[in-house]
């Protein structure tokens, strides 16, 4: 479903990515685990086309993307939820989850979709009015990936969703993103937490300096020594 | 060395010029002069708004003021009561400097609470309020029954303006009928002017009005006033253009309110901008280039094409006057800079440096925080501290907040004991950071106490509590993006260092020695937490865990006695957060700084924290040990979850 092959992507001279490439495959969990500074983020970035690659393809469903405009790649099947939240502040809870769906067609699945949000976080549904930079930062989380579900997209990409939530929230999000994978959403996930995104997802990919340099099912890199010492933090 | 001789090269050819010019009979003496004048303007408008971020819509009014005070004092057109008087030129450019600067602090004081677009509409309507006043100044009665105080006083000379205006007085120097004495005068205001500008901006001051413009609520945080600071640059940006406008007055022997209007705070404007906002190289180089594209360009180019037209006989080209078209070329110039080059021509470097790769082998490897890295000045500063006494450093009571219908905060009680690590923890949405606000000052409480070493903190700005010891981080990361790591921490040591205007620009050994202590300092800091080498790099171009780091650097700066964490460890890796967890430790066992601690992480919370508070809907709902914690069963309910770590987390480290 998406392909990344042998992606470089800079920052003026800062090499972000150096010949990065991997793939989603329809239905699948994959996640994307490394330090900070690996690049990462620049991944989802190349992805969705705020970044150019220098060399490279980006491809999603057979279609070459990485010379689209971002709303383009968008309107594709492609939403993410971007790390540190960038929710709109001045509007309501509402009106944020209405503009996820902005460029959907199907006027007829906004409302069930916003139903379904909204009983997956039920604090969202008591702040529906309130404006979305009144949030506290873990109720921000919460609306930014709301938000991008809100599109529908077939590939969710998802930056750091347990970052800042409380221990209860965290396991409630990953719950949420295996419910959303089921209900057929393919999910590129992003998270500092390997643990939980390992156990989540399908398969997992170890980014450093740029580069895949471990790519395995998920259940076989929790064992694998680099990720246990490195990500997990054990000895 | 390359910098020097570059230098020399241009002080030659500044002080050659002139002569040149009249050897060769160009005769742009003059032009070049009024040219400089704008220079000097821009470099006002440029503290402004390229320094402190504050756009002036309205700037020409303060070249007005400035001209008019000369007018007033020097003029005997001017009904002035102050006419007449033995004012030399040389004492009335610095009454017209002392003027404008005075109404800068008037116009700034109403403006201080806003930013950005109210600012700018403000100082827009200043702008237009200025030279309507002037206009209408030239013929004032006031009459209050049948005695008229005040008959007829012409304070401005209205739409005719003012002619002639006094002129400066050296001996055998031949202002009267020369240019020549006009361009040295001016030139040798501009340089100083210019060198005063780099002082400024090299300073504890200058720091201070970027960190506004980077940030204002961290740079309150952080010990900065910014209300001070921003009256400060409103102020000085106008004395600047006071000097201007009283030596123009002079020099042109005539003013009149034509010469302020609107147009010229946008020329100014695009001056700055062009050149680019908050480089005196790239303002100088802006008013350089409008000038002479305005003065020369415009103008010889006219010529040329109306030649043309006459040789091909095309009457359409012969009667072209581009003059006309100036503001159409300004406009389309500022829009190209924008689209092509938005810092500017010479504007700030928003690039990492280059060659920077990152071995990230060795990143994750980063060395865990040692004891003998501990700044020797932050240990003697904070042990010998005022506040090193107390026992319950912190004391909060009751504290209550709500906003609208929400209660954000209900009858909080928490203490945090000198040396003490408090956890506090909560869903998310639970008044956690709502709290850091409060006892920072952000937010000022409905109701309860705050009590800081034994003094009340309620009431106090932000900056005013960083004085007293009591720093924080925040939770989406809020550094100085576009100063230097090493700035981001000079502007934490700002309320512990004392240069003011004067000494910024004069640099006495008392100033130098302690911005070079102050360098010092932060270098040594910014060892300790692992970022040497990265002192000129933007913060903004740094990745995501050594902004934490940097973050964390600059609050230790501000020499806190406690200290305010808020997520520390969020979006670090476990082997990042360990080594995190390791330097908070290291910070209360080597300086006994008492910090309290917001985490989601239970490993972080769990191993570090003496007490725990636990926060639900504003409501302290538990407060204990970590290993009560953990076993609580409304904070399983309302916090942990039953997956919380089950091996519990040995405490204490």
């Amino acid at each position: 479903m998406l392909e990344l092959a042998d992606l470089h992507t800079y920052y003026g001279n800062i090499r972000a990515l150096r010949g990065l490439s991997l793939s989603v495959e329809r239905g699948e969990i994959v996640t994307l685990i490394g330090g900070n500074g690996a690049g990462k983020t620049t991944t989802l970035r190349t992805i969705l086309g705020l970044v150019r690659p220098r060399r490279g393809s980006v491809t999603f469903n057979g279609t070459r993307v990485d010379t689209l405009a971002t709303d383009r790649i968008v309107r594709l099947g492609v939403a993410q939820s971007p790390e540190g939240r960038h929710i709109f502040p001045r509007m309501s809870v509402l009106e944020n989850l209405e503009l996820g769906a902005f460029a959907r067609r199907d006027r007829d699945g906004i409302a069930p979709d916003l139903e379904r949000v909204l009983s997956l976080f039920p604090r969202l549904r008591e702040r529906l009015t309130q404006k979305g930079g009144t949030l506290s930062g873990g109720e921000q989380q919460m609306l930014a990936i709301s938000r991008a579900l809100m599109a529908r997209p077939e590939l969710l990409l998802l930056d750091e969703p347990s970052m800042g939530l409380s221990p209860i929230l965290v396991e409630t999000i990953f719950r949420i993103i295996q419910d959303i994978n089921r209900q057929g959403t393919t999910i590129l996930l992003v998270e500092q937490n390997a643990r939980m995104a390992l156990r989540v997802a399908h398969r997992g990919y170890v980014i450093q300096t740029g580069r895949i340099v471990l790519h395995d099912a998920a259940a076989a890199l929790l064992r694998s020594d680099l990720v246990r010492k490195t990500y997990l933090g054990e000895k | 060395m390359n910098s020097r001789l570059g230098a020399a090269v241009l002080a030659v050819v500044l002080v050659a010029y002139p002569f040149v010019d009249q050897a060769v009979g160009l005769h742009t003496v003059h032009a070049v002069s009024d040219g400089m004048i704008y220079m000097l303007l821009a470099l006002g408008l440029n503290i402004v708004v390229g320094y402190a971020g504050l756009l002036d819509l309205g700037y020409a009014a303060f070249f007005a003021i400035g001209a008019y005070a000369m007018g007033l004092l020097n003029s005997p057109v001017l009904g002035s009561p102050l006419y007449g008087h033995a004012w030399s030129f040389w004492l009335c450019i610095w009454v017209a400097a002392a003027v404008s600067a005075l109404l800068g602090l008037v116009i700034g004081a109403p403006t201080l609470r806003v930013r950005g677009d109210y600012l700018a509409i403000i100082t827009l309507g200043f702008g237009e309020i200025i030279p309507v006043a002037i206009r209408n100044l030239g013929d004032v009665t006031i009459e209050i029954g049948g005695w008229r105080p005040i008959e007829r006083l012409n304070l401005t000379g209205g739409e005719n303006g003012v002619n002639p205006v006094g002129r400066p007085y050296l001996p055998g120097v031949p202002f009267e009928t020369d240019p020549v004495p006009w361009y040295f005068l001016i030139l040798i205001i501009g340089a100083a002017s210019v060198w005063a500008m780099t002082r400024l901006r090299d300073s504890r001051l200058g720091r201070a009005w970027m960190a506004i413009r980077e940030d204002e609520t961290a740079a309150d945080c952080t010990g900065v006033n910014p209300v001070s600071t921003k009256l400060l640059a409103f102020a000085l940006g106008a004395s600047f253009s006071g000097f201007a406008g009283s030596v123009y007055a002079a020099k042109l022997q005539a003013i009149t309110p034509g010469a302020f209007e609107f147009q010229v705070s946008i020329m100014l404007l695009c001056m700055v901008v062009l050149g680019g906002a908050g480089s005196i190289r790239g303002v100088v180089l802006g008013a350089m280039l409008i000038t002479v594209f305005d003065r020369v360009i415009l103008s010889q180019t006219t010529f040329l094409v109306r030649g043309i037209g006459r040789t091909l006989g095309v009457p359409a080209l012969v009667s072209l006057d581009l003059t006309l078209w100036r503001w159409f070329f300004f406009g389309l110039g500022l829009v190209l800079v924008m689209l092509l080059r938005p810092q500017g021509l010479a504007g700030r470097r928003v690039q990492p440096l280059a060659g920077a790769d990152v071995d990230e082998a060795a990143a994750l490897d980063a060395a865990p925080p040692r004891v003998e890295a501990i700044p020797r000045w932050l240990r003697e500063q904070i042990a010998t501290g005022p506040v090193a006494q107390a026992d319950a450093l912190l004391d909060v009571r009751g504290l209550t907040k709500a906003f609208g219908g929400v209660v954000a905060l209900n009858a909080v009680d928490l203490v945090v004991p000198r040396g003490g690590i408090i956890g506090l923890i909560g869903p998310n949405g639970a008044g956690k950071t709502t709290f850091f606000n409060v006892v920072t000052g952000l937010i000022r409480p409905d109701a309860g106490r705050l009590t800081f070493a034994g003094a009340s903190l309620v009431g106090l700005r932000p900056n005013a509590i960083v004085a007293r010891g009591i720093a924080r981080t925040f939770q989406s990361i809020r550094l100085f993006q576009y100063m230097t790591v090493l700035d981001n921490v000079l502007v934490g040591e700002h309320c512990r260092l004392e240069a003011r205007v004067a000494g910024a620009v004069l640099r006495p050994p008392r100033v130098r020695a302690e911005e070079a202590r102050a360098r010092e300092r932060a270098r040594s800091l910014l060892t300790f937490v692992g970022l040497s080498g990265k002192e000129d790099e933007l913060a903004r171009n740094l990745p995501y865990g050594d902004q934490r780091r940097l973050e964390i650097a600059r609050a230790l700066a501000t020499e806190p006695r406690l200290l305010l964490l808020d997520e520390p460890t969020a979006g670090m890796n476990p082997r990042e957060s360990h080594t995190l967890t390791d330097l908070i430790g290291l910070l209360r066992r080597e300086l006994s700084l008492s910090i309290l601690l917001i985490e989601h992480d239970m490993q972080v919370v769990m191993r570090i924290s003496d007490r725990i508070t636990v926060l639900d809907y504003g409501t302290r709902i538990a407060e204990g040990t970590p290993t009560e914690i953990q076993r609580h069963p409304r904070v399983i309910e309302a916090y942990l979850g039953t997956g919380a770590p089950q091996e519990p987390v040995v405490p204490g480290v």
